[in-house]
C-alpha cells in the first residue's frame, strides 16, 4: 500500500507524461521516457502489472507492424509489396520504419503512463478527497474493486458446476456463466449499498479529509512532472 | 425524575417484503434497554434479519414493502428518519464481511462512517484509532483489505461499526464464517465492549451455545412472530421445552453400520501451496472409505477447503498422490450463490443429463417440492443452500465432499442435514469440512483436524 500516491501527484505525473509523449519528436527522448516509466511499472506488484504490460506489448507491436504499411513516405525502399485496393502500394521504406518506431514509442509511453496511474493511484484517497462528482468517483472505485470479486465468483461458479460433474468448456460454456455472474454481483452490490447506507452514506455534508503532508514519493512525482513538462515543451 | 434507560422500542411491527406472499414480521413488540446484550434466535426465515434491519431503519427505507406499527431508536422514529441519518446512533454488522468492504485500505474503511457523519478530520482519526484498538486490530491500520483473513475482515467491519460510536449495535450472524475459537474471541469482545460502553447489542446467531452464555436476554422468533422475550435463564428453560435443538447438543447418530467398505479416495503425503514458499498443506495423508463419514476440522486458514478440493479433483496435486475410485461430488461454501439456471428443476438436472424426473425427486427429498419451476434466486437463502445440495446429491457421487454445509443454517435444519447425510452414507464416502464441531461429532464416524500449518491430526 505504501507505493500509492495521492490523486494530485498521480494526475500531475500522468498529465506531464502524456503531454511529453505527444510533444516530443526525438526518438531517444521518447525512448528514455518510456524506459523510466517501464522501470517504475516493474516496481509495482507484478501480478497486476503483467496484464498492463501484455496489453502494451501487443498494441505497440501491432502499431509498429501496421504503421509502415499504411504510410507512404521516403525514398529508401526496404521491401516492395503488392498493390492492395484502398491501401494502394504496400511497401516499406526506411523513413516509414523510423516514423513507425516513433509512433510506437509514443503509444507505449502514453500507455505506460496510464498503467502507472492505475497502479500507483491511491483510489481510497481519490474517493475520500473528491469534491466534484463524488458519487461517480465512488462508483468507478467500487467497480474497480468488483473486478477481483468477479474473478473469484467466476472461479466459484466453475467449481460449483465441476462439483456436479458439469465441465465448463470453451467460449460457449463460459459465456453461459455471464448472466449468473452478473446476477451474483448485483446481489453483492445490493448488500454493499445497504451496508453503506447503514454507515451514513448519503447524509448531507461530509467531513473534509485530513490532508497529510506530501511524502517523498509524491514530491518526487511532482518535481519529475514539472521538469518533464518544461523540458518537453522547450527543448525536446 | 426516573432515568430513561430505554434505547429502542418496537410496537406492533408488521412487515412484508415487496412481492412476498407472507409477512416477514407480524405484530412484534419489544423494548431494548441501554447496555444489554440481546440474542435473537429462530429458524432460517423466521424474521431475525428483518427485525435487525427494522431497528436500523433499513426496513422499510432500503427494502420497500408494507410496514405497519412503529420502531423508535433513541427517540427517532425510523419511518421518518432515513437509515443514513440513524448512522450515528445505530450501527449494523452484516453476515458476510466481504460484501461490506468499500475501500482498499483498512484506515479508509474504518474512516468511512465517521466521515459520513461530517466529523472534523482530527476527530475522525481519533475514532479510527480507538475503534481499531477496541477490536485489537491497530496493527492492520495500513493493510489492504484484500489481504485480510475472514476473521480479520470481521474485526475490521466491527471496528467500522464501532467508529460510529453507536448506542445500538446490531450484529447479524457475525460469527457464521469464524472457527469456534475465532467466534468465542469475537463474542467476548462484543460483550466487553457492550459492558464498557453501555452500548446495547442485538445479535442474531445460528450457533447459539456461545452467545447464550454472554447474553442478558433472548428473543425467539417463529414465522415472523415473537414467541419469547425473556431473561437468559428463563429463556434457556423455555428453549429446552419448546425449541430444544437450540440448547441441546446435536443428537449423535447410530454409527454401528459395520466396517467401512473399500477405499474411495486415498491421499498420500499431499503438499500444496498457492504461492511459492508458503505451503497451505504439508505431508497430509487421508483415506476415505465407502460407508464412512469423515469430518475435517481446523481453524480458519488451515487448508481444509484446499484438501477438500484436492480430494474431489478440483485442484491438481502439487506434491503427493490422490487416488480416487468412482465419481466425486463437491458442494462448495455458499452454494446458494452459485446457481446458474432459471428454474430450480433445471439446476438440479444440469448434472444428470437433464433428467427432470430425477431432479424433481431430489427436490422433494430436500423439502423443495413445489419449487420446481421457481427461479433459484427467488428462493430463500436456506432453500438455495438445499437446492445446491440437491444438485450435488442428484449426481449420486461415490465421494461426496461438503464444504461448510452448516454455515448460516439453523439448528433444526442441521439436524435434518445430519439425517440426510447418515441415510445415504452407506453408499458413498463422505468428507465433511466443518468448523461446527458439535455437528461434525454428531454426524461423522471420525473427526480429523488440520492444524494451522496444514498437518493432519486425529481429533
Amino acid at each position: 500500500m505504501e507505493q500509492l500516491v495521492r490523486p494530485s501527484a498521480a494526475l500531475a505525473l500522468l498529465g506531464a507524461c502524456v503531454v511529453a509523449a505527444l510533444v516530443m519528436a526525438h526518438p531517444l527522448a521518447l525512448a528514455l521516457l518510456a524506459v523510466i516509466l517501464l522501470v517504475l511499472l516493474l516496481r509495482t506488484p507484478w501480478r497486476r502489472a503483467r496484464l498492463f504490460l501484455l496489453g502494451i506489448a501487443v498494441s505497440s507491436f501491432g502499431l509498429f507492424v501496421i504503421w509502415p504499411l499504411t504510410e507512404h513516405k521516403g525514398s529508401h525502399p526496404l521491401w516492395n509489396g503488392p498493390i492492395v485496393p484502398v491501401l494502394g502500394s504496400i511497401d516499406v521504406t526506411r523513413e516509414e520504419l523510423a516514423a513507425g518506431a516513433v509512433q510506437t514509442l509514443r503509444l507505449a509511453t502514453v500507455a505506460l503512463a496510464f498503467a502507472l496511474w492505475a497502479l500507483m493511484l491511491d483510489h481510497d484517497r481519490l474517493v475520500r478527497e473528491a469534491r466534484l462528482a463524488r458519487r461517480s468517483v465512488l462508483t468507478v472505485a467500487l467497480a474497480t474493486r468488483l473486478i477481483p470479486t468477479l474473478e473469484r465468483d467466476a472461479v466459484g461458479f466453475v467449481e460449483a458446476l465441476r462439483g456436479r460433474g458439469v465441465e465448463v468448456e470453451g467460449l460457449r460454456g463460459r459465456s453461459r456463466l455471464l448472466a449468473p455472474l452478473v446476477a451474483s454481483s448485483l446481489e453483492r452490490a445490493l448488500t454493499l449499498a445497504e451496508s453503506m447506507e447503514a454507515r451514513g452514506y448519503g447524509r448531507p455534508g461530509r467531513a473534509p479529509v485530513l490532508r497529510a503532508r506530501f511524502n517523498w514519493r509524491e514530491r518526487a512525482a511532482l518535481a519529475f512532472s514539472l521538469l518533464l513538462l518544461v523540458s518537453s515543451l522547450l527543448w525536446l | 425524575m426516573a432515568l430513561n434507560t430505554r434505547i429502542a422500542h418496537v410496537e406492533r411491527l408488521a412487515f412484508s417484503y415487496p412481492e412476498a406472499t407472507g409477512a416477514a414480521l407480524t405484530d412484534v413488540s419489544l423494548e431494548l434497554e441501554r447496555g444489554e446484550v440481546v440474542l435473537v434466535l429462530g429458524r432460517s426465515g423466521s424474521g431475525k434479519s428483518t427485525l435487525l434491519r427494522a431497528l436500523a431503519g433499513l426496513v422499510p427505507h432500503f427494502h420497500g414493502g408494507r410496514f405497519s406499527g412503529s420502531v423508535g431508536v433513541a427517540g427517532l422514529d425510523t419511518r421518518s428518519t432515513a437509515p443514513a441519518a440513524l448512522a450515528g446512533t445505530v450501527a449494523t454488522l452484516f453476515q458476510d464481511p466481504e460484501d461490506q468492504i468499500v475501500f482498499e485500505r483498512v484506515s479508509s474503511e474504518v474512516s468511512f462512517g465517521p466521515e459520513n457523519l461530517a466529523l472534523p478530520p482530527a476527530q475522525v482519526e481519533k475514532r479510527v484509532v480507538a475503534a481499531l484498538a477496541a477490536v485489537g486490530a491497530e496493527h492492520l491500520l495500513d493493510r489492504s483489505t484484500r489481504d485480510l483473513s475472514g476473521g480479520e475482515l470481521q474485526r475490521i467491519c466491527l471496528a467500522s461499526a464501532l467508529a460510529l460510536e453507536p448506542q445500538l449495535l446490531l450484529l447479524d450472524e457475525p460469527t457464521s464464517q469464524l472457527d469456534p475459537e475465532g467466534a468465542a474471541v469475537f463474542l467476548e469482545l462484543v460483550e466487553r465492549l457492550a459492558r464498557e460502553r453501555g452500548m446495547t447489542v442485538v445479535l442474531s446467531e445460528q450457533r447459539p451455545a456461545l452467545p447464550l452464555e454472554i447474553c442478558d436476554r433472548v428473543l425467539f422468533l417463529e414465522r415472523g412472530s415473537l414467541l419469547l422475550d425473556a431473561p437468559r435463564r428463563q429463556a434457556i428453560e423455555w428453549l429446552e421445552e419448546n425449541a430444544p435443538v437450540f440448547v441441546e447438543p446435536p443428537e449423535s447418530f447410530d454409527k454401528q453400520g459395520g466396517e467401512p467398505g473399500r477405499v474411495i479416495c486415498r491421499m498420500e503425503k499431499i503438499g500444496y501451496a498457492y504461492r511459492p514458499g508458503i505451503p497451505v498443506l504439508e505431508n497430509v495423508s487421508l483415506e476415505l472409505r465407502r460407508g464412512e463419514v469423515v469430518a475435517l476440522a481446523g481453524p480458519n486458514g488451515s487448508g481444509k477447503t484446499t484438501l477438500a478440493k484436492l480430494a474431489c479433483g478440483l485442484l491438481e496435486t502439487q506434491e503427493g498422490e490422490v487416488v480416487r475410485h468412482g465419481r466425486a461430488g463437491y458442494l462448495s461454501q455458499d452454494p446458494g450463490r452459485y446457481v446458474v439456471c432459471e428454474r430450480s428443476e433445471d439446476e438440479v438436472a444440469l448434472g444428470i443429463d437433464g433428467d427432470l424426473a430425477r431432479a424433481r425427486g431430489w427436490l422433494v427429498e430436500l423439502g423443495l417440492g413445489g419449487s420446481e419451476r421457481r427461479h433459484p434466486r427467488d428462493l430463500s437463502s436456506g432453500e438455495r443452500e438445499r437446492l445446491g445440495l440437491a444438485a450435488v446429491l442428484a449426481t449420486e457421487p461415490d465421494l461426496l465432499v461438503l464444504d461448510e454445509p452448516t454455515r448460516g443454517v439453523d439448528p433444526g435444519r442441521k439436524r435434518e442435514l445430519s439425517e440426510l447425510l447418515r441415510t445415504g452414507a452407506s453408499g458413498r464416502a463422505t468428507l465433511l469440512v466443518s468448523h461446527d464441531r458439535a455437528f461434525a461429532r454428531s454426524v461423522a464416524d471420525r473427526v480429523v483436524s488440520l492444524a494451522e500449518q496444514g498437518v493432519l491430526v486425529s481429533a
